[in-house]
């Protein structure tokens, strides 16, 4: 490696790093001099102090929240590219239901929490329920474009070597629908997420999103913030773990090939 | 090697593998695009027919008719003695395009072919890398496609229509992007595994000399709407070399090809 590579990295990392401390040290220094009251914005000094109190509790809370988030955002993955499966290959239900899914996409969904607690009561159920149709649609609709856009010329490969619809999909539209289907998998995990939040926010007893409600109701703007690092932190882990995922399986594609290059260089 | 095959001496009519009666295509509806009209062409077994023409004269999907992956408009494809309604498999094609996936390695691309097929994985690589190995690209095997430039690419497309020793090869202009010493050394090897492996080959080319070198027949097509302008044999013996193209009767063949794709 280069001197000039090693100090691009360094910046890469130095950089964000010295816009953070700048932050916060200005944001401890307003709260100690106070530009603002604790219950308005509480010192990052008294947030820390608080996360490490509450830990064990949080933690707690943040295995509901990720059990519910992670259950939805991957119902929504195999039911999402499942039907889109189904819809690209059998047309009776291409025809029947697809007009349904589009309507049903244009509710929006977070609006059909209270009903779902009806329905389901205050448990795991209709958090898991609404993380998951938040985010299932997005995935369907990218899958269902990358297992349609095959050009003909590879359809006729495929054919003239005999093969059927299930070695077709498996060889060919899999394949290629798969870096769209990352992609949309990206936006999922954070619609799974605003998803189970909310679903608490509607009615839980356990959860973060409970937790920012309860805080809420007392005006504890340290827990609040408490849990908002928490679910900030989850966001961050599940996007990275996909990404993770998709750099192991679609390293292949266009949009992997410019870092794999530079990686070398 | 052994050339008996000098010529392949079947009685005409007995033992064709292709026979294209009253071909005719048009694309689109109404005053849509007559790609071919009334296409006749008969193939025997074992022979080496070279299709020459202007581009947009129909080639393209002359081959893909007879592959059974396009529906003529009119007309009929026999081969081997059975009317072509779905897509042949007994068929090795290289298209026009080399249709190589990103997602596949080089050799993955010409294992292609056997995993489709259901083919001996380990006996197949064998093979392929032994394919990869004749054209010059044994050490990309395990590269991804777009690291290949479009000539690599095409010769790794040659591999995998070769694979699986169809009885027919139908190739689409499968060296256009090629140089001339490559093309040259590649024609060689093609001529080599075909006479090794008695198939018929029919092969869309643009240029007259490789059509020359390499065929038994070159059919000449006309401008749009295609038909068959000319059908010239090509009476040379074979193995044939590289040195032929400086003989005179090579130069009377060019020029007569030149002179029926004038016209
Ligand atoms: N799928 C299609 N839809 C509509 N028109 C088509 C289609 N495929 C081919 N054509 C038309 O048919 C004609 C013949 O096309 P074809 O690809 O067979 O030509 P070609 O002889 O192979 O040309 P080239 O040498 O450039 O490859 C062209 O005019 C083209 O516009
Ligand atoms: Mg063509």
């Amino acid at each position: 490696m280069t001197t000039r590579s090693a100090m691009r990295q360094l910046t890469d990392i130095a950089y964000p790093a010295l816009v953070f401390i700048v932050s916060i040290v200005v944001w401890e220094f307003g709260a100690r001099a106070g530009w603002f009251p604790p219950y308005v914005l509480p010192a990052p000094s008294s947030i820390v102090a608080r996360i490490g109190d509450t830990a064990d509790l949080m933690l707690h809370h943040a295995v509901v929240t990720s059990f519910e988030i992670i259950l939805g955002f991957v119902l929504a993955v195999i039911i999402g590219v499942a039907l889109a499966a189904m819809i690209v290959f059998v047309r009776t239900i291409d025809k029947a239901f697809y007009p349904w899914l589009v309507v049903v996409q244009v509710i929006p969904k977070v609006a059909l929490g209270p009903l779902l607690v009806v329905w389901l009561g205050f448990g795991f159920l209709p958090k898991v329920l609404l993380a998951f149709l938040l985010s299932f649609f997005p995935v369907m609709i990218s899958a269902m474009v990358g297992l349609r856009s095959i050009d003909n010329d590879s359809m006729f490969l495929l054919r003239s070597m005999g093969a059927d619809p299930i070695k077709i999909f498996r060889h060919l539209q899999l394949p290629s629908a798969l870096p769209g289907i990352f992609g949309s998998m990206k936006v999922a995990i954070t619609l799974a997420t605003v998803g189970a939040i909310v679903g608490e926010f509607i009615g839980a007893n356990e959860g973060l999103g409970y937790v920012l409600v309860t805080a809420n109701g007392v005006l504890d703007t340290t827990l609040i913030f408490v849990a908002l690092t928490w679910i900030s932190v989850l966001a961050l882990v599940f996007y990275g773990a996909i990404a993770m995922l998709e750099n192991m399986s679609v390293h292949w594609h266009v949009s992997h090939r410019s870092r794999a290059a530079q990686a070398l260089a | 090697m052994t050339v008996q095959r000098e010529s392949a001496p079947t009685p005409a009519g007995t033992d064709n593998q292709i026979e294209v009666k009253g071909l005719n295509k048009r694309f689109g509806a109404g005053d849509g695009v007559v790609a071919l009209e009334n296409v006749d062409l008969t193939v025997r077994r074992g022979e080496f027919v070279a299709i020459l023409g202007p581009s947009g004269c129909g080639k393209s999907t002359l081959l893909m008719i007879t592959a059974g992956l396009t529906p003529p408009s009119s007309g009929s494809v026999v081969v081997d003695g059975k009317k072509v309604t779905r897509p042949l498999t007994e068929v090795g094609i290289v298209f026009q395009r080399d249709l190589l996936f990103d997602w596949r390695t080089v050799l993955g691309n010409v294992m292609l072919q056997a995993d489709i097929r259901g083919l001996d994985r380990n006996a197949s690589r064998e093979k392929a890398l032994q394919l990869l190995e004749t054209v010059g690209l044994r050490g990309f095997a395990d590269r991804r496609p777009w690291e290949l430039s479009g000539g690599m690419r095409q010769r790794v497309a040659l591999c995998r229509a070769l694979l699986h020793d169809a009885s027919l090869l139908l190739l689409d202009e499968p060296f256009g992007a090629l140089d001339a010493i490559t093309r040259d050394q590649i024609n060689l090897d093609l001529q080599k595994i075909w006479l090794a492996t008695g198939c018929t080959a029919v092969m869309v080319t643009h240029s007259i000399s490789e059509a020359i070198f390499l065929a038994d027949r070159v059919v000449v097509m006309s401008p749009r709407p295609g038909r068959i302008a000319q059908d010239v044999t090509i009476d040379l013996p074979r193995p044939r070399t590289v040195e032929m193209r400086d003989t005179p009767r090579f130069a009377a063949y060019q020029a007569t090809l030149r002179d029926a794709i004038m016209h």
